[in-house]
């Protein structure tokens, strides 16, 4: 599998308005939070939990900026209030990438084994739109996705599986 | 003084371009009832004001944003204070109004009364601290609010307050009509 260029991953963020990214970190983003750090067009705060991150963003759209989401899945079970009674229920869009752990190659991570078997199933029951991005669709998936973002003014996830944005 | 009496001052201070967050429950209701302009009543995420305050204060630097915040709010969502910490951002307002109680469910006590909410926030690094106790003492009000809002830079005022028995109708909009008055503010 190969993975995502992050300046360009970043580019296409910046050309779709996108200014500030907030988030929990896990190392299937790390190349990616590497070069977010060091990107100005960007600003990143680092979030002490996600419903603080989805917090952020909201008052963010509130004021008029657009921000990304960067968190695990482990996080999605830190966030259900946050986005069943604010994002969701004023119609905030948020585009959140969170992390698809706890799949096959996640075997040594016990930790991760449970939240990986839900993740599509907590997703569904939250009624959030979910993608999966890899290396070859990732433009074509986002362009949708942020469409779909757009249409219904509520957060999307985009799944984001081992080696795709970091190690 | 009870919260809803610190609101209700609040609304002589503010010059009506502030941008107010409020919290869930009573807080809001009253934010709601008695200030004026469109502002930003938050419905549920119990603990997010802070967060959702520093948000919009980040989009919109040259705003003079409030977050009045209920002490059970303010703690369930704590660790959002550190992250104010780093950021510091000069145009964010914090009036916490502490009755050491949720109020909103029926009364039951908080941990508050077991925090000295000023050294813990000095403890962060963000001197611009206030803390007051207005359950006996209320001549300061005027004053504290003031500073508060039309001084410069990031502050936080920590009140004590009554407990707020005074009962409040509901906000009757939806919240996408909350949003929606409250972005055509920008
Ligand atoms: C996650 C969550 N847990 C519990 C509640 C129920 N609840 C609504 S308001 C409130 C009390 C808030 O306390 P505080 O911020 O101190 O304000 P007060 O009610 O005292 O004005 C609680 C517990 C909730 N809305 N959300």
């Amino acid at each position: 599998m190969f993975m995502i260029d992050s300046d360009n991953f970043l580019s296409y963020l910046t050309d779709n308005g996108f200014t500030l990214s907030t988030g929990v970190p896990c190392s299937y983003f790390k190349d990616l939070l590497l070069a977010l750090e060091k990107d100005n067009r960007f600003t990143y705060i680092p979030a002490t939990r996600e419903d603080e991150a989805i917090g952020l963003a909201s008052g963010y759209f509130l004021g008029g900026g657009r921000a990304f989401l960067i968190i695990q899945n482990s996080g999605l079970a830190n966030i259900g209030d946050a986005l069943t009674s604010l994002a969701q229920l004023y119609q905030i869009p948020l585009l959140v990438f969170v992390s698809y752990r706890g799949l096959e190659s996640d075997k040594d991570s016990p930790e991760h084994v449970v939240m990986g078997d839900v993740t599509k199933p907590v997703l569904d029951a939250y009624q959030i739109p979910y993608w999966t991005i890899q290396e070859h669709n990732w433009k074509d998936v986002l362009d949708n996705a942020l469409e779909v973002m757009e249409e219904i003014k509520k957060p999307i996830c985009i799944l984001v599986k081992k080696g795709v944005l970091g190690e | 003084m009870k919260g809803a009496e610190v609101i209700s001052k609040l609304s002589t201070i503010l010059d009506g371009e502030e941008l107010v967050v409020s919290s869930n429950g009573n807080v809001s209701r009253q934010a709601y009832h008695l200030l004026q302009g469109d502002q930003f009543y938050i419905r549920g995420s119990m603990g997010l004001p802070v967060p959702i305050g520093l948000g919009l204060a980040l989009a919109q630097p040259r705003r003079t944003v409030l977050v009045i915040t209920g002490d059970g709010n303010f703690l369930m969502g704590l660790s959002a204070m550190t992250t104010v910490a780093y950021i510091k951002p000069d145009n964010l307002k914090i009036i916490i109004l502490d009755n050491e109680l949720y109020s909103t469910t029926g009364g039951q006590e908080t941990v508050s009364s077991a925090i000295d909410f000023s050294i813990m926030i000095i403890g962060m690094g963000i001197d611009s601290v206030k803390s007051f106790d207005m359950r006996d003492d209320e001549n300061l009000i005027t004053e504290m609010l003031k500073d508060t809002i039309h001084k410069p830079g990031l502050k936080i005022l920590h009140l004590k307050v009554e407990d707020d028995t005074i009962k409040v109708d509901d906000i009757p909009q939806h919240p996408t009509v909350i949003k929606d008055n409250f972005v055509k503010r920008l």
